[in-house]
Formats: C-alpha cells, sequence, structure tokens
C-alpha cells in the first residue's frame, strides 16, 4: 500500500483527530500522533491484515530545543508480507521541572519484541520512559552513570568515578606545540 | 530422598575468547544448562551518534570505518549513500562500479571471519588460520586502493576516494580464481565435517516469527527462511544491473534456523558475492571515480532513513537535518544490536557450549552492537 492509503486506514482506525501528517519538507513523510493513542494504533498496525506491519526497523528518540524543549519517539515501521514502510512519531514535552513526568510513553515490546532493546537504548541516551516495559533500566551506559548524553543540553561530567575525562592534557600540549 | 539441586550465578566475559569483543553474558545455571542469560552490553559505547552531532557530515566517515570495523567498507557505503540521498548528489557509474566491487570483497572477508571464528569458538582452530590466510590477500588489495588494510575511510560523498590503481582488476580475478576453489576446500573440510555438524545441526533454533519479531536481518534472517534481501529487493547503487541469488535457508540439515543453517547462509553468499565481483570487473566503465561539482554540501531540513545490506545486515542510518553543516540527529541501527537482542529468549534450556555456538553464528561484532 502507497503511504496515502496507509494513512487512510490509520484514520479509519483511531479517527482523524490530532494527527498530523508531515509531508512538506525533504525526505520521508511521517505522522505524528498523540502519545495515548500510541498503544491501540501500534496493536492494530501489527494486527490489521491490510496493514500487517511486521518488523520494527528502528526506534529512535530525538530532542528538540528549538522553539519548543520537546522529545519525539520514532518508530520506522515494515511491512515483510505487504513490502510498505511507514513512519510514526509521538512527541513528548519536556518542561524544566519534573520532566520525568511528561517523559513517558507507552512500551510498544509487547507487539514488537525487538522495542525491547531500542526503548532502553532510547531511555538511556534521552530520558524516556516507556511505560509497561518488563525490564526496564540501561541498555549501554553504566547504572551509576547520572544524566542522559544525547539531549541537547547535556553537560558532560568532567570525572567518572575518579576518571578525568577532560582533555586539558592533550590541550596544553597541542599549545605548546603551537608555541 | 529427591535429588535437589541449585542454579549458580555465572559471568561470562567481558574478556572470553568467544564473545568476540568485549561483550558479558550474566548466566543463571543449573549444572550444564542453562536457564537465563542476560547480555550486559556497553563496553564499547563509544558515543557515536553524539559524536555524528557534533561534526561535519564529512568528518564523520572515518568514524563509520570503526562502527563495524570488520566490514569498513559497506558502512562507509551505507552512510555516504545517506548523505548523498538527504543533499541530492549524484555519483558517476564508475564510482558506482568500484563501491558495490569493494563492499562484496568487504562482505567476503567480513564472511571468512565469521566463518573461522565459528569453527575456533567451537573447539576447530585450523579453519581459522586458512580463512586469516585469504582475508590477508583482500587486505593486500585493499591497501593498494587506499593504504588502509582495516579501517579504510575510502568512500566519499559522491564517489570514491581514489581510482582504482593500475592492473588492480587483474589483481582482483587472480584472487577470485584462487579463493573460488577455496570455497569448496571450507565445505570438504569443516562445513560437512561431522564432528562440526553434531555440534551445530537443531541447535539454538530461531523460528521464523522469533526472527521478525527481534527485527533480524542480514544472513540470520534469511538462515530462518525468509527470503529478503535489501540488494535485490530495494537495490541502491548498480546492483539492480547485477544478476545473483540471495541464499535463504531451507533446512538442509532437517531443521530450519538452527546454528548450522546460519552457518550455510554464509558460505552461499561468498559464493554469491564472487559472482556479483565477476560482473562489477566485467562491466567496469570508464569515467570519473568522484563527482566533483558540489565541493560545498548542502543538506536540507529534512529527515530521511536509508538501509543497506552489510553482512550483518541491514544497516540503517535516520538523518534528521536542520539545514545546518551538522546533522541535528543520526540514528545508526545495526545489525548486530538485534541480533544480541534475541539471545536471551533463544538461550534459555541451551547447554552452555552450545551458547558459544550461538553467538558465533549470530556473527555479533561487539563494536556494531554498542556503537
Amino acid at each position: 500500500m502507497e503511504a496515502q492509503g496507509i494513512l487512510e486506514r490509520i484514520k479509519s482506525i483511531i479517527g482523524e483527530a490530532d494527527l498530523a501528517w508531515v509531508d512538506d519538507q525533504a525526505g520521508d513523510p511521517y505522522l505524528v500522533i498523540p502519545k495515548e493513542k500510541l498503544r491501540r494504533l501500534a496493536i492494530n498496525m501489527k494486527g490489521d491484515p491490510h496493514l500487517a506491519f511486521d518488523t520494527l526497523m528502528c526506534l529512535s528518540g530525538v530532542h528538540n530545543m528549538g522553539e519548543q524543549d520537546e522529545m519525539e519517539v520514532v518508530y520506522h515501521l515494515y511491512s515483510l508480507r505487504h513490502r510498505h514502510q511507514f513512519i510514526l512519531k509521538v512527541k513528548l514535552d519536556r518542561p524544566a521541572f519534573f520532566p520525568h513526568f511528561y517523559l513517558r510513553v507507552d512500551s510498544v515490546s509487547g507487539i514488537w519484541p525487538a522495542a525491547a532493546w531500542m526503548e532502553r537504548e532510547a531511555y538511556d541516551m534521552f530520558g524516556i520512559h516507556f511505560v509497561g516495559h518488563g525490564d526496564f533500566r540501561r541498555l549501554l551506559l553504566p547504572t551509576d552513570w547520572e544524566g542522559h548524553p544525547l539531549q541537547k543540553d547535556y553537560q558532560e561530567p568532567d570525572a567518572y568515578r575518579g576518571i578525568d575525562t577532560t582533555r586539558e592534557e592533550i590541550e596544553g600540549i597541542l599549545a605548546e606545540e603551537s608555541g | 530422598m529427591p535429588l535437589t539441586t541449585e542454579t549458580m550465578v555465572l559471568n561470562m566475559g567481558p574478556h572470553h575468547p568467544s564473545t568476540h569483543g568485549v561483550l558479558r553474558f550474566i548466566l543463571r545455571t543449573d549444572g550444564e544448562v542453562i536457564h537465563l542469560c542476560r547480555p550486559d552490553i556497553g563496553y564499547l559505547h563509544r558515543g557515536l551518534e553524539k559524536i555524528a552531532e557534533q561534526l561535519p557530515y564529512a568528518h564523520f566517515m572515518p568514524y563509520t570505518d570503526r562502527l563495524d570495523y570488520l566490514a569498513a567498507m559497506n558502512c562507509n557505503l551505507g552512510y555516504a549513500i545517506t548523505v548523498e540521498q538527504a543533499a541530492d548528489i549524484e555519483v558517476p557509474p564508475r564510482a558506482e562500479y568500484i563501491r558495490v566491487l569493494v563492499a562484496e570483497l568487504n562482505r567476503i572477508i567480513s564472511h571468512l571471519i565469521s566463518v573461522g571464528t565459528f569453527a575456533m569458538d567451537i573447539g576447530a582452530v585450523t579453519p581459522f588460520t586458512h580463512t586469516i590466510r585469504e582475508r590477508e590477500w583482500v587486505n593486500d588489495l585493499f591497501e593498494e586502493l587506499c593504504g588502509a588494510r582495516l579501517t579504510y575511510n575510502y568512500i566519499r560523498f559522491g564517489g570514491v576516494v581514489f581510482d582504482l590503481p593500475e592492473g588492480f582488476l587483474d589483481r582482483l580475478s587472480q584472487f577470485l580464481d584462487y579463493f573460488e576453489p577455496r570455497l569448496e576446500q571450507y565445505n570438504r573440510f569443516i562445513s560437512k565435517n561431522k564432528i562440526f555438524k553434531e555440534r551445530l545441526v537443531g541447535v539454538a533454533v530461531i523460528s521464523t516469527q522469533q526472527a521478525l519479531d527481534y527485527a533480524l536481518v542480514g544472513p540470520n534472517l534469511r538462515a530462518s527462511g525468509i527470503d529478503w534481501d535489501l540488494r535485490r529487493d530495494e537495490p541502491y547503487s548498480v546492483y539492480g544491473d547485477l544478476e545473483f541469488d540471495v541464499p535463504v535457508g531451507a533446512a538442509e540439515s532437517g531443521v530450519l534456523g538452527d546454528c548450522y543453517s546460519r552457518y550455510w547462509i554464509r558460505i552461499w553468499e561468498m559464493e554469491q558475492s564472487v559472482l556479483i565481483l565477476r560482473q562489477c570487473i566485467a562491466k567496469m566503465p570508464e569515467g570519473p571515480y568522484l563527482n566533483k561539482s558540489k565541493r560545498k554540501l548542502k543538506v536540507e531540513a529534512g529527515e530521511i532513513y536509508v538501509r543497506t545490506e552489510a553482512p550483518r545486515g541491514e544497516l540503517g542510518f535516520y538523518l534528521i537535518s536542520q539545514g545546518g553543516p551538522k546533522p541535528h540527529r543520526l540514528r545508526i541501527r545495526t545489525g548486530s544490536f538485534s541480533a544480541m537482542s534475541i539471545v536471551e529468549e533463544v538461550s534459555s534450556g541451551l547447554m552452555m557450549a552450545d551458547l558459544v555456538a550461538l553467538i558465533a553464528s549470530l556473527d555479533v561484532v561487539a563494536p556494531e552492537v554498542d556503537r
């Protein structure tokens, strides 16, 4: 099915309200849905015989700090049965106070098990919480790491467990060389 | 009196000869039988996605070499295609053929390592020395081409950085003539070896449904019986003009999706890569090897997800641009990552020695898991 056909089908499942179809920029078009509808839509996208999105190719976190401080979770879906793809996005506000109350979205790991690790990585890197995930903890970074490095306002720590992470020494040598 | 047994928690790795880089598995075992196996990854995490956001597009190319250092050309190619599509850069035909040529050559040596270490992991050390010997020849060819033997940094936006040196194609043909009969030798030596088969047939079966659920890609997916290869089904570069078969597991040993199927797929893929290479040599066009018209890279605001078929399966780059000189976000999705995520699901009930076979058969490379 073409993207427009898939979009119509999605509208017939979860209604037209609050959906935003973005196709006016370069590259791939995508659909932004409210996070409350994610779980229901995901179940249908996998189960509906016309859609049959059987693989989750990629799940990514994105952090935008332009006019609005917001996070995105992006789902790249592919159907091996019908050979078509679709991109879903969920946007989450990130207010200055108690952001972890707002950075919450339903986990889809029960629908596509591949999401389990990708969601853990998104939490690790962005601090997005996935509700209903069976084994939710950091994936790549050590458990005692502070902060989430792919956030745009992340401050690199000076040291980790007494190991210096700054480059002063190297910069000193470079300065000496350049005289 | 009933016999009581106790489970024991055991660490395998981070430094273990069979873990293909720095990986750790936390095992709960009952004697030799694994109850639960939890992979613990991140030991080789270098923050490539963060680095990508801080560098201009072209400067990230050498980092893609380190993404999967056994298949640096394929990682170069995937990243180059992504940026070319986003920035609308054309690639001259000669460059396209050179790219496919180096990518397939890299696929062969990556699979050679995979097959060799596979045999070594389950106890046959000699085949590894044979595959390394063949790989050495290709390393020499690559060195001639770009000066590097492992991390090539050879592909550029709009082409490749150097043209083929004189007589390169002849020397490549010589290698292929030498290499093709070797595959038959491997088959006699290991593939059809009784002990080797006993260790792999029916071990750690991944069903078709499991492979789909965990988004396995590449040889691991095809070994579970799914006929899907991006080179054929969504052709990029000049793969559309080349003829080759896509090997798919068909339960040769009697079981679909076991370690032995995953092993066979790689042997067959090497055969097909040889076919592709011969076609590239025959069809190699003359002309420029680099599109030099676009000196200044301009990427429009927008986003794009591009996937290519690397030796470990689908390599996806998700690029979001806001129009600046650097990417806003570059997400890298690799084959080893999804292969690792299925280990916990498949490994319960295996013997500990079979876990080693499972990891080897998935062809996991630690830097590609951790990025």
